[in-house]
């Protein structure tokens, strides 16, 4: 296959990313290439360092050798196109607020520093929980939302972020098969419109269905590509490291 | 003296209204600090900082040789950061974890304190009595520049968090997300504690630094109680620590030896516990009273699905039946439950004993069970084999 003169635009390049906390490695001279467009599964065992690598690309924790680059340049430069859905295990739900209030968070970026969230803030907010059918709970406080609703406020959060990559941590873990369906109709929309999602995903029954990328990791990248060329048994043997892989696919 | 003597005097003397002042000064900014210690749990660290104030003051008395209020309160400040710093260092380059980092910060610093205070006893000068007030605080002694002092550091503080409200309340709640959206979350964690340390300053002479992290908790526990917003509830924890700095200056004038800060503290303490039981919704007599509430009409629906069930065995389900009858089914405290329905007239009770439903008591009955078919639908084995 003759190449393009001008290169496909990369959403994302990972080059040589080497991370640590201690002294053991936790990502080892990882290289990921995400195409713009794509909808991309991270698959891996726990502990594989699929939460690291969100957190490296977005620059919440310092690599210890290696690059990330977004639409060819540093982060810093492109950090609004880049939104986030965190594990919503992550924060303290009885924290006094709103589901409205926590989904305005994701416009704290483009106000910049002291500026209030206005009128035009909640008008993007409340269409955003219309988008993830939470529409009716804007009101709620968040302490009172199931683990289901928890995710998609965090996704509609990540939605007003109105960012061209969404990196998203296990997106339908601990969520109902109603709020599973909702949350793929949310993403395949963001293809459609031309963005780039990439979800950290532990059902291996589903991988095939919902994405058309995979990236497999294991501390090193195992393989990355198009669903259909990567996401095969000898690679899922890799990834988790010689076990029978159809247990693995009923973790979560 | 009657009580209105007392008002009198304590509305018109200058020096209670001077203390007054500064121990609503104190109030205020500890109340509005202290709900962002407590929500990003790290009312210990407030502890050890206050604690850690000690030395700096200390230290600052030693090289001033004066009580002006403007060095001490410097030291105070610089000793308490270097506490917070401690913290850090201690849980980033060891394998300690935080809570044994803070012990150490707290008993090392507030030891060395009391060391130095000692040493400032000896010392030949007049000057040094009365240091030991920062101990406990005694807002008598307070005067109006050390008021004057406060008031700058407290207008400072609410100031700042006025001005970076929307910042913070993100840092508290996910620091990781404020990241992603390109704040610099390391600078406003160092600005939220430097803000903390501000409160410490504010609050140093009239609590004492013993207990001072009372007022950075206190306020903002009773406040949380009460909303589910954050501004409110901001709003709140001021108007706590306010009260609670004014009734401990009241208490602590009228029993004379009273140190000022255990009665503040003694305050703040009253309006916790109010608060941790009554508050509606998250206070612990209401969530009883809900949940017996609840269990009484749980049980209720019980006999009334029984006297539903056995009305529909007999093809008439209105028909009556006797009291005693469904005690047998479900037990001693059928009364309590018959009253219960009768009061929401779900069934009407006859002269003879007997009850029956009503027809809204008819409807019911079908939804709940409906509703409820798999745990309460008579037939189980329980009750269908004691009618059989
Ligand atoms: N903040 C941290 N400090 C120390 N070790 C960590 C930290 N976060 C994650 N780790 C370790 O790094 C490894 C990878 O973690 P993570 O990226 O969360 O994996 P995954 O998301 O694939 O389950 C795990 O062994 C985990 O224990
Ligand atoms: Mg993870």
């Amino acid at each position: 296959m003759t190449q393009p003169l001008s290169e496909p635009t990369l959403a994302i390049e990972v080059s040589d990313l080497t991370v640590a906390y201690r002294d053991r490695p936790v990502l080892w001279d990882v290289d990921v290439e995400v195409p713009a467009g794509v909808l991309m599964a991270v698959v891996g065992p726990n502990g594989a360092g699929k939460t690291t690598l969100l957190k490296a690309i977005l620059g919440l924790v310092r690599p210890a050798a290696g690059t990330v680059r977004v639409f060819g340049q540093p982060l810093k430069a492109v950090r609004r196109l880049v939104a986030y859905v965190p594990q919503h295990r992550d924060v303290d739900w009885d924290f006094p607020t709103s589901v409205l209030d926590v989904v305005m968070m994701g416009r704290y970026g483009h106000l910049g520093w002291f500026r209030r969230p206005g009128s035009r803030e909640r008008a993007l907010a409340l269409a955003a929980l219309e988008q993830v059918g939470m529409r009716e709970l804007a009101h709620r406080q968040i302490s009172q939302l199931s683990g289901g609703q928890q995710q998609r406020v965090f996704l509609a959060r990540a939605l007003v972020q109105d960012a061209r990559i969404y990196l998203m941590d296990e997106p339908f873990a601990g969520v109902d098969a109603l709020t599973e369906r909702a949350i793929v109709k949310v993403m395949r929309s963001l293809r459609a419109a031309g963005k780039t999602v990439v979800a950290v995903h532990h059902d291996l029954q589903t991988v095939r269905e919902y994405f058309d990328w995979v990236l497999l990791l294991n501390v090193r990248r195992i393989a990355c590509g198009p669903t259909n060329d990567v996401f095969t048994e000898e690679n899922l043997r890799q990834t988790y490291g010689g076990r029978p892989v159809i247990l693995e696919a009923r973790r979560t | 003296m009657g009580l209105d003597d007392l008002i009198i005097s304590l509305l018109t003397d200058h020096t209670v209204r001077i203390v007054g002042a500064g121990a609503l000064l104190m109030g205020i900014t500890s109340g509005v600090l202290g709900v962002f210690t407590l929500l990003r749990r790290q009312s210990l660290l407030g502890d050890a900082m206050s604690h850690a104030a000690l030395p700096g003051l200390a230290l600052a008395f030693l090289l001033t040789r004066s009580k002006e209020s403007a060095p001490l309160l410097l030291g105070a400040a610089l000793a308490a950061w270097a506490g917070a710093l401690a913290v850090i260092a201690i849980t980033s380059y060891t394998r300690l974890k935080s809570d044994a980092a803070l012990g150490i910060v707290l008993s090392v610093f507030f030891g060395f304190g009391l060391v130095l205070l000692t040493v400032i006893q000896r010392l030949p000068t007049a000057a040094q009595a009365g240091l030991d007030k920062f101990l406990f605080g005694q807002a008598a002694t307070l005067l109006q520049r050390d008021v004057a002092t406060v008031g700058v550091v407290a207008v400072l503080a609410l100031g700042a968090v006025g001005l970076g409200w929307k910042e913070f309340k993100l840092l508290s709640f996910d620091p990781a997300f404020a990241g992603v959206q390109g704040f610099p979350v390391r600078l406003l964690d160092v600005l939220l504690t430097s803000l903390v340390v501000l409160a410490i300053v504010a609050g140093i002479q009239t609590v004492g630094v013993v207990l001072m992290s009372a007022m950075l908790i206190a306020p903002a526990a009773a406040a949380r109680q009460w909303t589910d917003r954050l501004s409110t509830m901001v709003i709140l924890s001021a108007l706590f620590g306010a009260l609670a700095g004014i009734g401990g200056v009241i208490l602590s004038s009228v029993g004379d030896s009273l140190p000022t800060g255990p009665a503040i503290v003694v305050c703040a303490s009253i309006l916790v516990y109010g608060s941790l039981l009554f508050a509606p919704g998250r206070g612990l007599v209401w969530q009883r009273l809900v949940t017996s509430r609840r269990q009484r009409m749980v049980r209720a629906l019980r006999v009334l699905a029984q006297l539903y069930w056995l009305g529909t065995q007999h093809g008439d389900p209105l028909r009556p039946h006797p009291a005693g009858a469904l005690r047998a089914l479900v037990g001693p405290d059928v009364q309590a439950s018959l009253r219960e329905l009768a009061a929401r007239s779900w069934v009407r009770r006859l002269d003879d004993g007997r009850v029956a439903l009503s027809p809204e008591g008819l409807a019911v009955g079908r939804d709940f069970l409906v509703e409820t078919e798999p745990v309460l639908a008579p037939g189980t084995p329980e009750s269908g084999e004691r009618t059989a």
